[in-house]
């Protein structure tokens, strides 16, 4: 697929925000433990460590660093 | 609903920490610490009908997480991650056909063990046709084309890597900004890393924008490997490479900078979106220094012009060659949706990322949350990823020139040329990690949330990488192979139990109280296992022990030093003469303390542990000479790691009284640790199972008494604990059985103020030595090898501190360190000289 087909992808994905209004009290099920980006982060960081080690693809999250060399 | 109550609702909502930000994690407490196991095992690759006794690749993983508030809005977070491998990794791809690969053998081990399996050869001879295809000799049909790959595997002994990074994090109403940083640390692999990154919110907190930013600076130092040494080229880095002792090092260094920005937008009640996009710049050396290329070296000279005649190929290993820059985009996009009927919660995620060096990888990912009952909550998940070759990719590649040629120069004089390395394209790799491929995995998690705060989870993933699961497919099929994970961490969250802690403290006396009273017996040496008790029926207590323990100096005999000489003439018993000794030895040890008082006199305690080790040796002076065919090990220390044993222990109360308990701990221990670990086999001679001090377990079911008093007075406390450890089989699968253990401890303490203490312990320890021996092949060459050279008489004395937080959101953590300084050694046989240990605890009852 062509670089210019994602970049619309995602352009659409922030286009489709700001009409929305959920007000304060409407967001009891958005607050749920299960309805977070990443609800299990302790296994999810070792399945992406896994992934990484394995394969060649980058990743958008800068914030790890690390993991060691992976020379397996 | 008043249109006045929801503008307060929505004014009370909007506080901070009371709206919890959609997307992130509702952490239930805001400090925590977790513990988390983890298993990574692969299976065997396919050798194309060749038997190998290799075990493929596994990986324990410890990891360690902890967060607390040092402010309302400041928060320090850190973590710890230690990974143990071993096993079987490619070196290199070669033709099926040719007479490089792994080679089947069978031979006698000098215990008379007959042992067969398969070794790397990665260089050797093919012939092609013309048109460059391998040719096979097959015994019916002849001359035949085969076109198939196949890998060569080689074995490493464990190594172990150890990761530690912290972050602080600070939280405005509609911003968060956190920077932290890590080093990560391995033999042949150093790597240190800071990061900062950040959050806005607005539109009500409904749209949220990430950014981050990050750099890495990692330094290779990789031994080349001693076996295939003399086989693989490395002729490209031959500025890079240092001589050490006896050891070549390649050394390189890379830097990554990476940078991302994110938008999180609310979609509405049920549902929201995240989209991300990063980019990675990486220069340096970007290579595997373990991975070697396949050149297949055919002299143009020897090239017959009929098209009938065979090409003949000279098969040799070239160290790879990566480009040295890398520029990485990658985008992802998340969509979660609350599927309401079974108040589930599906995230579907796509990432695509593509790179200069060709690859462009596609990754599909869906998991289904759903909540069942009473805390528990089932995640099954799906992944399908595929992604294409880099661009100098090549399973093995040809050369149209001599790899060594021997000519007459104008002198008259023969010289050996080697290959032009010009000739070969300037990037070229055949790590199968950059081939073109597919994987599509699988799995389950499983959490349970209890009452009190802590949640247990445990997760299981099998995956399966094909060549033919890439989009369009791929060429690379030699290559496939499969691993699963299993997981399983404990996570508490400590001031969920604190609330519950004062809400039951209240209910019980009326009125809340100091927690840290109730605990005053909780001040004990932090080297002290099973001295705690909990008060109650219904108490939990989750804790961690760590402990570090390190040998180096003399060896010993009794509690004398013995000269090399010595050691080399008696400490291998009558017929072997010793060559190594032991020059350090480092032991760590992680447990986890799980306690739980069913009723008010019996405890249940339940104690995994994780332990790593260490060994260097030395050469002995006057030291025989190697026998014809034997082999030295180069000085690189030895490792192992992993799970060792599990301990289950329930305690019983015999006396409490305020001032004075005791109480007897009649415990089990699981063989749960292996016994089986080995050193590498290296240039055909096997390593052989690796010294006793090195294996992670008893092997044995173990008895493990143990009688414990504390008694305290005004600001003094004291105590005694009686503690031993009985065998309860012969021997272990690998037929040796570790002596028993006897200890007695004895010690006094100071309370300084109402948090701090301090303690001196006299330790008396007895251990037996090892009764019966390894039933397989050991090198046997030095004094760690021998069983009557274990075990002894030792006498300590303990220095320790012990703290705790007596008010506050943290009331009712401990944390406790004790120093403990050999005063005598009195071993069994010949052994090195003990320097000490250190333990420390941390434990939080409730």
């Amino acid at each position: 697929m062509k670089r210019s087909t994602f970049i619309a992808l995602l352009l659409i994905s922030f286009l489709l925000t700001g009409c929305v209004n959920v007000a304060p009290w409407e967001r009891g099920i958005l607050a749920k433990p299960h309805m977070a980006l990443d609800p299990q982060p302790l296994q999810s960081g070792i399945r992406q460590h896994n992934y990484g080690s394995r394969e060649s693809a980058a990743s958008t999250n800068s914030a790890g660093g690390g993991g060691g060399c992976g020379c397996f | 609903m008043s249109k006045t109550l929801k503008t307060l609702t929505s004014a009370a909502l909007l506080l901070p920490g009371l709206v919890v930000h959609t997307g992130q994690a509702a952490d239930p407490s805001r400090a925590n610490i977790n513990f988390q196991y983890t298993r990574y095992q692969e299976g065997k690759r396919d050798l194309l009908g060749t038997r190998s006794d290799l075990n493929p690749i596994m990986v324990d993983t410890l990891h360690g997480t902890g967060g607390f508030l040092l402010t309302d809005r400041l928060r320090f977070s850190f973590g710890y991650t230690q990974d143990t491998w071993s096993g079987a990794t490619p070196i290199a791809m070669t033709p099926f056909a040719s007479t490089a690969g792994n080679k089947e053998f069978t031979r006698i081990l000098p215990t008379g063990e007959v042992v067969s399996g398969a070794s790397p050869y990665i260089t050797g001879i093919e012939d092609f046709d013309h048109n460059l295809d391998p040719l096979r000799q097959d015994p019916i049909a002849g001359r035949v084309v085969d076109p198939r790959s196949v890998l060569v595997l080689s074995t490493a002994s464990p190594e172990t890597r150890k990761q530690g990074d912290f972050r602080m994090g600070y939280e405005w109403d509609n911003a968060v900004v956190n920077f932290g940083g890590g080093l990560s640390h391995e033999k042949d692999y150093k790597s240190s890393y800071g990061n900062i990154n950040g959050r806005f919110d607005f539109n009500q907190k409904l749209t949220s924008l990430k950014w981050g930013g990050a750099y890495t600076t990692s330094d290779t130092s990789a031994i080349l490997d001693h076996d295939t040494l003399s086989y693989v080229t490395p002729l490209a880095y031959n500025g890079q490479i240092d001589f050490q002792d006896r050891l070549r090092i390649l050394r390189g260094n890379r830097q990554d900078w990476a940078a991302n920005i994110g938008l999180t937008q609310v979609l509405g009640k049920n549902s929201l979106i995240d989209a991300n996009i990063g980019y990675t710049h990486s220069s340096g050396f970007m290579e595997n220094p373990y991975k070697a290329t396949t050149v297949i070296f055919i002299d143009p000279d020897t090239i017959s012009p009929n098209p009938a005649d065979s090409i003949r190929g000279n098969v040799r290993a070239v160290l790879e060659q990566r480009p040295d820059y890398r520029n990485q985009l990658a985008i992802s996009n998340r969509f979660v949706q609350h599927i309401s009927p079974l108040d589930a919660a599906l995230h579907l995620n796509y990432k695509f990322s593509f790179d200069d060096w060709g690859i462009n990888a596609h990754t599909f990912e869906s998991d289904w949350i759903q909540p069942l009952f009473e805390g528990w909550t089932l995640t099954p998940r799906i992944r399908y990823y595929s992604q294409s070759a880099a661009d100098f990719y090549q399973p093995y590649l040809f050369s149209n020139q001599a790899f060594l040629k021997t000519i007459t120069n104008s002198a008259g004089e023969t010289q050996a040329i080697t290959y032009d390395p010009r000739k070969l394209p300037q990037d070229f790799a055949s790590d199968h990690r950059l081939a073109s491929f597919g994987s599509l995995s699988g799995g389950i998690s499983l959490n349970k949330r209890f009452a009190r705060g802590f949640e247990l989870e445990a997760g299981f993933e099998y995956y399966t990488r094909a060549s033919a699961f890439a989009f369009g497919g791929g060429n690379s099929s030699f290559a496939d192979f499969d691993y699963y994970v299993a997981n399983a961490a404990l996570k508490i969250g400590l001031e969920t139990l604190n609330v519950n802690q004062i809400g039951r403290n209240r209910s019980a006396s009326g009125a809340a109280h100091d927690h840290a009273a109730q605990h005053d017996h909780t001040f004990i040496p932090a080297g002290i296992m099973f001295g705690h008790t909990l008060d109650k029926a219904g108490d939990i207590m989750v804790g961690y022990r760590f402990m570090y323990a390190r040998q180096t100096g003399d060896i010993l005999r009794g509690s004398h030093a013995a000269s090399d000489l010595e050691i080399v003439n008696q400490a291998c018993g009558d017929l072997v003469l010793c060559r190594f000794a032991p020059d350090y030895m480092n032991m760590r040890m992680h447990m986890l303390d799980i306690m739980y008082a069913p009723t008010r006199w019996l405890n249940l305690m339940l104690m995994p542990q994780f332990m790593d080790m260490e060994m260097n040796l030395r050469p002995l002076e006057g030291r025989p000479s190697l026998a014809p065919g034997g082999h030295d090990h180069p000085g690189t220390p030895h490792a192992t790691g992993g799970v060792a044993d599990t301990i289950m222990m329930p305690l019983i109360k015999l006396l409490d009284r305020p001032n004075h308990r005791l109480h007897i701990g009649l415990g089990l221990s699981a063989p749960t640790g292996s016994v089986d670990q080995e050193v590498r086999r290296m240039a055909k001679i096997d390593g052989g199972i690796i010294h006793f001090d090195m294996q992670l377990g008893s092997g044995t079911w173990d008895f493990m008494p143990n009688l414990t008093y504390t008694g305290s007075h005004s600001q003094w406390y004291w105590g005694g604990q009686l503690y031993g450890v009985k065998r309860l089989e012969n021997q272990n699968e690998s037929g040796y059985r570790l002596g028993d253990l006897f200890q007695a401890s004895t010690w006094g303490g100071y309370r300084l103020t109402n948090w701090l203490a301090t303690s001196v312990r006299g330790v008396y320890t007895s251990r037996g030595s090892i009764q019966g021996d390894f039933n397989t092949f050991n090198a046997r060459i030095g004094p760690m090898d021998f069983p009557h050279n274990q075990g002894g008489q030792f006498w300590d004395l303990g220095i320790g501190i012990n703290a705790r937080v007596p008010s506050g959101r943290l009331v009712g953590n401990h944390v406790a360190f004790e120093w403990l300084q050999p005063l005598r050694d009195d071993f069994n046989g010949y052994q090195l000289e003990r320097q000490g240990a250190l333990s420390a605890t941390w434990h939080y009852s409730f």
